[in-house]
Parts: structure tokens; C-alpha cells; sequence
């Protein structure tokens, strides 16, 4: 057949003989240059005339950008006025574009699911940017295996859910509660649960915040409260997530109400139960330095204002009397024998902020935490700087009470660092650092103050500014080295940091009264368990991954759940309330339009074929295959659509084969494995040998 | 500057002192690389913290920079660190406080087999080589060594046993089919 007379190299192909075209759909191929991401690496033209003589190929067409509306237009053209079948597209990952590619063909009147991507950027120009003739030989398979896979597609048709308008938030600190009451006040109903008896997270822990010095629990509070007052929220403090099953747009989640041995609709938060409590323990929000009852609030400005027994320390679970605390309640809110609730919510759509810890030094490490009474960690100093804190806001070290006068910060302490397997930067150390030298020296004027740093990373807005003040106003003196030794002198309890100073070429030994290190952020132990139960995808670092980093920062890879805050990797406060703006957004989305539409990819059992095993049953990560007793008898496995991920486990694993996940069938596979096998290009490239190996 | 240091960190600080400025013409490219094929870790990730020298025991002698050294390195700096690095004692402590968890004692060794395939031998390291291929063991045993032993109730050296001399055979035949000999340019002659 002569070769038409083409313009350029993106001219259509004569189509096939009536004959050739007869045996199957006839297929489109798209090639995609995406600019010099394949085209400088694989050679699109030869690619485009391997493809030409594939069976079935009617049009084979090359594109500077497929997915322009340049490149869309040519493959609706191509569907309609050479009545192409299937479609194969070949450029960068389905990650990125089927969706594009599906809309697009959809306009043109064909299933969407008649598309097929095939990925010569990922998966070849990018890993083989060395090797180009090889990689336009792979460029050339993958378009042969993915015209096979294409010519054996099916339509399939998406399946409208109906989407609860109705959200649940996990975690409540500034993330948290922000997507929450952005939600409600858009008038969806939302549902937040937190872990701890009172909201208000980390945030409600720190003194003042980087860089203007407003005080954080100042204007944390007035959220707080908004909160738990507003009509559309419903707040379920001191609670767990236990079980989420669903899919987007009806969620089903179990919620463990942790009994608080006090009754919050009774409690009215005057603290005479406190009062009259025995025990004292330390606080966990003032990290050990202060002091609470064993029935407590964590902090004064607590919401829900609610009293909650410590089990661990209170003297009647101990010992079985006490109750002095009941005693002492006007209201008759305490009671020892409450149980555990546990509640079922239905939602559309899930929030995760559940946040950060900071990192705890180790035990024998180099900056003797554990060792020596006044090295403190950056959270610590928070709390000795805090008004409402256990010293009232003045400044002391732990030692012996006195008011320090010469102080250190380490940085970088649990962040930037390979031997811990913390090799990211937790981008806050730098500026609390900076902002806790600042009102160190407010509070006590002339407190001479040293960061020993790696770099400086004074990014955000404001941030250079106030980095250049501490140095101009309070003389903070910067030292460029990662400190080597601490040594404590025993009489003065003072501190020795022995240091390079790299920028002065000189090794360095100073001595300090406090010690501050400061420390990085780390995933929050809730976190984990969170992750499992919704499953989510976790990054190195062990902070939840995004569905995109640039394009889907707030989305998981799981339709209809959306990450806000700290738990997604570290980040400041206004970072984290603009995550937690956006998160809140994209769940509105879909509960605005009341509806969505699932991927019909989904397992489907052939009757026939199964034997009732249940082997499916029991791989199945998201609880969709059930038995139930078959028409003719005996028990089959039938997959819930909706529970259904496509993920193939229960294909994989069925002895019987029975299990198909549509769009990637047996038959559909070993078109593509054929395809791949046997290729006569081969030949030229010098690999009769193997070719004879494999037929 | 101490003898010592003459003898073991060359003459590093005269010479930056001496170049004001450092251009193309004095940075060896691909040094880095070359590190690594002598087993040093890739020391383009040092973050230049300065940990590794605050913890060097040699530093609290001598004015010896561990921190400095991968600097130089990391430019390309060859003709600075050459004339060589053998003071490190290799007790791993910079490896095992560095952030970058790169391995500064290894780099000191790849560097040293650079030194030595360029014909860079200081030459107490000349001296210690051919006493290995003379008497078994780098330090030379002499009449002093013996008296201190001998006022301590020690034994002698092992070395003065005539069966030692099998011993001394032996790694003449290693060094001899390692050119270890050739490499280091020793005198003494290897019968083999």
C-alpha cells in the first residue's frame, strides 16, 4: 500500500483496506511530543509509523501537546469523520490524564471507557533519557501492547452515587477546626472528633506566633468557641474513629465516645470537683512542668469546658473508694461507672488534620535531654514563656528557678537528619527559634541568646523581617555549626556547648544557663492508626501523602477524603489554615452538587465459575466481596460495587479464576503480554535469538 | 604552625592563605567522584555543620578541621588536602554524629589511596611501609622498646621469635603480589 504524500509528520494515515479494518474496531493512536518531555528522547515518528501498520489502527496521529485543545480537537475530529472505535493515547501517565482524554472522547460521542493510555513518559523518555533508540524500540512495544489492550475494551458505564451532605473532621486543632467551620458555615453538617478533652490542638499550647507575636491562644480561642457553639457542628471531644467503611459520598463510621466519667450535658465546668480531688499529676499540656488534678481540664480556656477523669491516676478506680469528687459536684455530673459509647455517623466526605508531635530527643543522645535539668525542648520553653503556663509566664530555668540569663538554642534537632531517618526539614524550628528570642528578651531585657543553626530558613511573609529585627533589637547572636558536646558543670548546672564555628574556622566552647533544643515535627501517633483504618497512602517521612503535590495538594488518593494541616507533612499556622480553607472546598464540592460519579473499575464474579470458597472474602482490603446463597445453589461471592476499589486482590488470589476486574481482564492482559511477545520489528534490532527463546 | 602538624596536615592553612582567590584553574573537577570510587560516601551531601570536627579528638590537639577537609572536597580543592590527611585516626566518631550520615574517617582513606596512586608519600608513611615488609609489623622494633618491656616484666617481642620470620614471609609474598611495594616505592628489596 503506497505511503500517502504528507505535509508534516502529523498527517493521517490512509486508512487500511476494508478488509484489514473488518476484523476489529478500528483504532486511533495518539502520540504525544508533551513538548520535549518524549519527543526529545523517543522518536515520535518512527513510533507513529510502528503504530500505522498495527491491525485495526485506522488513524495514527502525532501531537506537539495531546492534551492542548489543539491535540482534543484532532482526536474528537478523528472519531467522527473516520469513525474510530477505540482510542489509545500515549503520553504521560493515566495519573495525570485519562480523565482528560475520557471527557474528551465522551464529547465525541464514545464511551469513555473505550481509552486506552498508554505511558512512554514515566515509564520511558524519562527513565531512558540516556538510551533513545532503545527507548523509541519500548515507546514502540508499549503502543503495540496498548493497541491490543485497546481493540479488546468494553464500554462500561459510571454510576451516580448520591452524596451525603454531611462532613466529619478528625482531629481538631487549627486545621481542624478551621475546615470545620468553613464547612458549616458554607450550612453543611459537620461532625468533628478529637481525641483529647478539649480542642484547640498544638496551637493552643504555644505562647505567641511567628512572625507579628500575636498570642496564640488569643486568637485560637474565639475559633474554639465558634465551634462548639455553632448550630451546624456537632463537636465529639475526647473520641476516637474506630471503623470507616464506604465509598465517597456515604461514608459509615464508628466513633468511640471515651467515657469521661463525667456527664457533659450536666458538668458546667465551675471546677469544685477539681478542688476537692486527692491527686495531683502532672499535666501533659504544660509537658510535666505544672500540675493538674486526676479530674481535670487541660488548660483554663478549654472547650468543651468539661471536666474529665484520668482513669490511670484517680483514686476510686485504684482503690475503690474516694469519690470525693462526686461529693463535691452540685450537679450530680460525676459518675465512675459511665461506659464507652461507641456511635455510628453516616458522612460524604472526611477531613484528616490530626496533626504532628514534636520529636523527643533520644535517651543517650548528644544533647543530654534526659541528662541535664536545663536543656528543654522548644514546646517546653513555650510553656515556661505562656501566662496562663505553670510559672505564670516567667521565664526560669528548671534547675533551681532562677531567671536565666545566657541562653543556647540547638537547631535542627530531629529534622535534617539521615542517622535518624528524619531527613526532611520541618520548616517551623527556624522561626520559633527566632520569635522565642525575641520575647525572651521582652521579657527579660539584656538575656544573651546564641542559635546555633545549619541554616536559616526565614521564608514566609514577614519572616526575613523579623529574622533581621531579633539581630538589630536584641543582639541575637547566630552561630553556624552543629553543636558536638554538652558538658554540665555540677555546681552551677550550667551548660557547656562545645561547637565548630564553621563560618570563623574555629571550634568553639560557650557556656549557657538554659538550653533550648529545637525540636522538629513528626507524624502524630493518632496518625497511624487513622491512616489504617482509612487508608491512606504515607509518604517517607510517614506524613499522609497527597493525591498530587502541586495539582491535588489536599486530596488523597481516596475519592471524597481530603487531608488539612500538620498531618499532611510540617507546616506553620497560616499554612495550616490555608490547607485546612482548601480542604474544606474541595469536601464541599461534592456535597454541593448532591451527587458523584464512581468509576465503574470494579471486580465482577462469574457466577459460573465460582465455587463459594471465600478466599475473597477474606483478602478483600475494603470488605466488598460478601457470599450469598447462589441461584442454583450453594454459596457465591458477589462483589458490593459500591466497597469495591478495583484493586485486583480477589482476581489474583481466586483459584477458580472467577474474578474479573473490569478493564483489566485476563483476556485484556494477554492481549497485551502477545502483543509484547510477538513483534516482528524485533528482528531488526538484532534479537532473533531471544525472539526464538520466548516462541 | 607544630611540627606535628607540618608532618601530618601539610601545609593546608599556609596555602589557602596564600591564594586570594581561588579560580577554575586550581579546582580539580570529578574529584568528587574519584572520592567515591575509593569508597568514600558521596560528599556533595555534607550540609557543612561542622559536627564532625566538634567531635574529632585530633581537633582538640591540633588545628585540624574535619569539616574543612569535605569543603575542599566538595570544590574540588585536590591540590590543598593532598599532601595528605593522615592524621585522622579513623575512630569513626564524625561518622557516627553526622547529620548527612556521610562517613568523613572513610573519605580521609579514600583520599589517602588518591595521595599515594599520585605519588603523594609522606615519609614517615614510606618509613612504616618498609618496616612492614622488613620486620612483619609498621613500627620497628628497636633496643628502647625492649628495655621498657623488659622493666615492665614483659615478655619479648614476638618478632625476635624465629618463627616469626614464616610470618614476615608471608607478607612479603601479599605485598609483593598486591604491588603494594611498587605502589608505596619501597626500597627494600622483596625476594620472592
Amino acid at each position: 500500500m503506497a505511503e500517502p504524500a504528507k505535509q508534516d509528520n502529523t498527517g493521517a494515515v490512509t486508512p487500511k483496506t476494508e478488509d484489514g479494518a473488518a476484523a476489529g474496531p478500528k483504532i486511533g493512536v495518539f502520540i504525544c511530543h508533551c513538548g520535549s518531555n518524549i519527543a526529545g528522547v523517543v522518536d515520535c515518528g518512527k513510533v507513529r509509523q510502528a503504530a500505522e501498520k498495527l491491525p485495526g489502527v485506522t488513524v495514527a496521529k502525532e501531537n506537539k501537546y495531546t492534551c492542548s485543545d489543539l491535540g482534543q480537537e484532532e482526536i474528537i475530529k478523528a472519531i467522527r469523520e473516520n469513525g474510530i472505535e477505540r482510542v489509545v493515547v500515549a503520553s504521560c501517565s493515566p495519573r495525570l490524564h485519562e480523565p482528560t482524554f475520557r471527557k474528551c472522547i465522551e464529547r465525541a460521542g464514545l464511551n469513555a471507557y473505550l481509552l486506552h493510555m498508554v505511558n512512554i513518559r514515566e515509564q520511558c523518555s524519562w527513565v531512558h533519557s540516556q538510551e533513545k533508540e532503545k527507548a523509541t524500540d519500548k515507546a514502540t512495544d508499549l503502543v503495540k501492547m496498548g493497541v491490543s489492550k485497546a481493540s479488546m475494551l468494553q464500554p462500561l458505564a459510571a454510576r451516580e452515587v448520591p452524596v451525603e451532605p454531611v462532613s466529619l473532621v478528625i482531629g481538631a486543632g487549627v486545621a481542624g477546626i478551621q475546615a470545620a467551620l468553613d464547612l458549616a458555615n458554607m450550612g453543611f453538617k459537620v461532625n468533628v472528633v478529637e481525641t483529647q478533652p478539649s480542642i484547640g490542638g498544638k496551637m493552643a499550647q504555644l505562647d505567641k506566633t511567628f512572625p507579628t507575636g500575636d498570642c496564640a491562644i488569643c486568637i485560637l480561642a474565639p475559633k474554639m468557641v465558634e465551634l462548639a457553639r455553632h448550630p451546624n457542628i456537632t463537636l465529639l471531644s475526647y473520641s476516637d474513629v474506630e471503623e470507616v467503611k464506604g465509598h465517597i459520598g456515604s461514608y459509615e463510621v464508628k466513633v468511640r465516645r471515651k467515657s469521661r466519667f463525667v456527664h457533659e450535658d450536666k458538668c458546667v465546668g465551675c471546677g469544685l470537683c477539681a478542688e476537692a480531688c486527692p491527686v495531683k499529676v502532672d499535666n501533659e499540656f504544660d509537658l510535666g512542668f505544672g500540675q493538674r488534678k486526676a479530674i481535670y481540664v487541660p488548660f483554663p480556656q478549654a472547650v468543651p469546658l468539661k471536666y474529665t477523669i484520668d482513669k490511670e491516676n484517680c483514686l476510686h478506680f485504684k482503690s475503690g473508694k474516694c469519690l470525693l469528687c462526686a461529693k463535691a459536684c452540685s450537679n450530680q455530673a460525676i459518675d465512675h461507672k459511665m461506659q464507652d459509647e461507641v456511635i455510628t455517623l453516616k458522612v460524604g466526605t472526611i477531613i484528616v488534620a490530626t496533626g504532628y508531635e514534636t520529636y523527643v530527643p533520644m535517651r543517650k543522645g548528644v544533647y543530654k535531654y534526659w541528662e541535664f535539668d536545663n536543656v528543654i525542648t522548644g514546646l517546653e520553653l513555650e510553656r515556661l514563656l505562656n501566662a496562663s503556663g505553670p510559672t505564670g509566664g516567667h521565664l526560669v530555668r528548671p534547675s533551681d528557678g532562677q531567671v536565666p540569663k545566657r541562653i543556647a538554642f540547638i537547631q535542627c534537632v530531629g529534622s535534617r537528619n539521615k542517622k535518624i531517618n528524619k531527613n526532611y526539614c520541618s520548616r517551623v524550628c527556624c522561626m520559633y527559634a527566632i520569635k522565642d528570642s525575641q520575647i525572651i528578651n521582652e521579657h527579660e531585657p539584656k538575656t544573651e541568646v546564641a542559635v546555633y543553626y545549619n541554616d536559616i530558613r526565614a521564608f514566609g511573609k514577614g519572616f526575613e523581617e523579623l529574622y533581621h529585627r531579633v539581630r538589630e533589637e536584641y543582639g541575637v547572636e547566630f552561630i553556624r555549626g552543629r553543636p558536638a558536646k554538652l558538658t554540665e558543670d555540677p555546681n552551677t548546672k550550667a551548660i557547656t556547648i562545645r561547637a565548630e564555628e564553621t563560618l570563623l574556622n574555629k571550634i568553639t566552647e560557650r557556656e549557657f544557663d538554659l538550653v533550648v533544643l529545637s525540636t522538629g515535627l513528626i507524624p502524630s501517633p493518632g496518625s497511624e492508626k487513622i491512616g489504617k483504618v482509612l487508608n491512606l497512602a504515607v509518604s517517607p517521612d510517614g506524613f499522609f501523602s497527597e493525591a498530587h503535590p502541586k495539582l491535588r495538594p489536599v486530596d488523597t488518593a481516596i475519592d471524597g477524603i481530603f487531608l488539612a494541616g500538620c498531618c499532611q507533612g510540617p507546616k506553620d499556622i497560616p499554612d495550616s489554615v490555608a490547607q485546612a480553607k482548601a480542604a474544606a472546598s474541595s469536601a464541599a464540592a461534592p456535597m454541593y452538587a448532591k451527587k458523584v460519579w464512581i468509576e465503574p473499575l470494579t471486580a465482577v464474579v462469574d457466577q459460573e465459575l465460582c465455587v463459594g470458597c471465600g478466599l475473597c472474602v477474606e483478602l478483600c482490603p475494603y470488605g466488598s466481596p460478601e457470599l450469598v446463597p447462589g441461584e442454583k445453589g450453594g454459596m457465591k461471592a458477589r462483589a458490593i460495587e459500591a466497597l469495591c476499589h478495583g484493586c485486583g486482590t480477589c482476581a489474583a488470589s481466586c483459584p477458580q479464576k472467577a474474578i474479573s476486574p473490569m478493564q483489566f481482564t485476563d483476556t485484556q492482559i494477554f492481549s497485551e503480554i502477545e502483543a509484547a511477545l510477538h513483534e516482528p520489528t524485533k528482528k531488526q534490532n538484532g534479537k532473533k535469538k531471544a525472539e526464538a527463546e520466548v516462541s | 604552625m607544630k611540627e606535628v602538624e607540618k608532618v601530618f596536615i601539610g601545609g593546608l592553612k599556609e596555602e589557602l592563605m596564600e591564594d586570594k582567590v581561588i579560580d577554575e584553574s586550581q579546582l580539580a573537577p570529578g574529584f568528587a567522584e574519584e572520592i567515591k570510587k575509593y569508597g568514600g560516601k558521596d560528599v556533595m551531601t555534607c550540609l557543612q555543620c561542622g559536627n564532625c570536627t566538634g567531635v574529632c579528638p585530633i581537633s582538640l590537639k591540633i588545628d585540624y578541621k574535619t569539616r574543612n577537609i569535605i569543603k575542599c572536597c566538595q570544590f574540588g580543592l585536590k591540590k590543598y588536602i593532598l599532601s595528605t590527611r593522615w592524621v585522622c585516626a579513623t575512630c569513626y566518631r564524625c561518622y557516627e554524629h553526622c547529620p548527612a550520615d556521610l562517613n568523613p574517617a572513610e573519605i580521609m582513606i579514600a583520599l589517602r589511596h588518591i595521595a599515594v596512586r599520585e605519588g603523594i608519600i609522606p615519609p614517615f608513611v614510606k618509613t612504616a611501609a618498609t618496616n612492614l615488609v622488613k620486620y612483619g609489623q609498621s613500627v620497628r622494633p628497636d633496643e628502647e622498646i625492649d628495655k621498657i618491656r623488659r622493666e615492665l616484666g614483659l615478655k619479648p617481642v614476638h618478632t625476635h621469635d624465629p618463627s616469626f620470620k614464616s610470618v614476615i614471609r608471608e607478607i612479603q609474598v601479599l605485598v609483593h603480589a598486591s604491588k603494594y611495594d611498587k605502589l608505596i616505592g619501597i626500597q627494600e628489596e622483596v625476594k620472592v
